[in-house]
């Protein structure tokens, strides 16, 4: 869980507050030899952005075989019509 | 819709470890050694600091940043045995201490007066394995009411600490903990693993605790 808060923290620091509802894709890297359950991270992860200031923000995690943790990117949606 | 992508490439831990450096760098300054217990809560931690203060205190400069979650009970059993005691400041349910948090704390101390700063952690042993808070060493506390499986169960907890302490060793006649067991599942996890058995209740057992401390605290890059 307490990673969870920090990558929120990290997301938060990146696109600052007033833009997380907008939030819509965190992208992580996760290290096999992280010490990370990603099941378990990505549980306490979904949870937290499915819950104001985020709006249902998802979690999209790749594998690696080191023992990286990562946010790679974000995806925000900055709105406006469809193309 | 316009979706953006931002690319990132940040290392969850990237910020915690930047502090966790700079308190490295003010302890060594010092020659201060810090040692970040952590365990479940319930192994003893409080009883075996409040043990080695009122022993050791006479020999040793001790300093404890504690982080009682919800209540200063652990702060103020800590009290009576110390004056260099600074209750980090850890938000209600938070299930760990940070770097940040650790840092701040220790400005409440005089460093150049000290040898040895204890933190006591969150009683959780998952979260805390993660969160490097610029210490010497780790060193997770078990209690023989637990499991003799703990460090199997918790393998990133027992892979980065240095030294373990078997607590609460006057219940052995009692439960049906198997000490061997114990360390050899520790073992197989952090084949390095240096052990004390104590009963912080009795006394059993802390003087060869307290001689680890003794020797880390006169050479503290050693611990």
């Amino acid at each position: 869980m307490s990673l969870a808060l920090e990558i929120c923290r990290i997301t938060e620091e990146q696109v600052g507050r007033e833009t997380l509802p907008r939030v819509r894709e965190v992208g992580l890297l996760v290290g096999e030899d992280s010490g990370v359950e990603p099941e378990n991270l990505e549980f306490c992860l979904q949870a937290l952005l499915d819950h104001p200031p985020f709006e249902g923000a998802r979690v999209a995690m790749s594998l690696d075989p080191g023992d990286d943790l990562r946010v790679t990117y974000l995806e925000v949606d900055d709105g406006g019509s469809t193309h | 819709m316009a979706v953006r992508r931002i690319e990132v490439r940040e290392r969850v831990m990237a910020k915690n470890d930047e502090l966790a450096a700079d308190i490295r760098r003010r302890l060594g300054t010092h020659g201060v050694t810090s040692l970040n217990l952590v365990s479940s809560p319930g192994s003893g931690k409080t009883t075996l600091l409040e043990r080695t203060l009122q022993e050791l205190g006479p020999e040793l400069r001790m300093a404890v940043v504690t982080g009682d979650v919800q209540t200063e009970n652990d702060a103020e059993r800590l009290a009576r045995w110390t004056e260099r005691l600074v209750h980090a400041v850890v938000t209600g349910g938070a299930c760990h201490l940070d770097a940040r948090q650790v840092g701040t704390a220790l400005h409440e101390l005089e460093l150049a007066d000290l040898d040895l700063v204890f933190v006591e952690n969150v009683g959780n042993l998952v979260c805390p394995a993660s969160w490097d808070l610029g210490e010497t060493a780790k060193v997770v506390v078990f209690s023989v009411t637990e499991g003799e499986d703990k460090p199997l169960k918790y393998p990133k907890m027992f892979r980065v600490a240095r030294h373990a302490v078997i607590n609460k060793t006057d219940l052995l006649p009692y439960v049906p903990f198997d000490v061997d067991k114990a360390v050899a599942f520790a073992r197989e996890v952090n084949p390095g693993l240096e052990f004390f058995f104590t009963s912080a209740l009795t006394g059993e057992g802390m003087e060869s605790w307290y001689d680890f401390l003794r020797s880390h605290a006169r050479a503290p890059a050693r611990a």
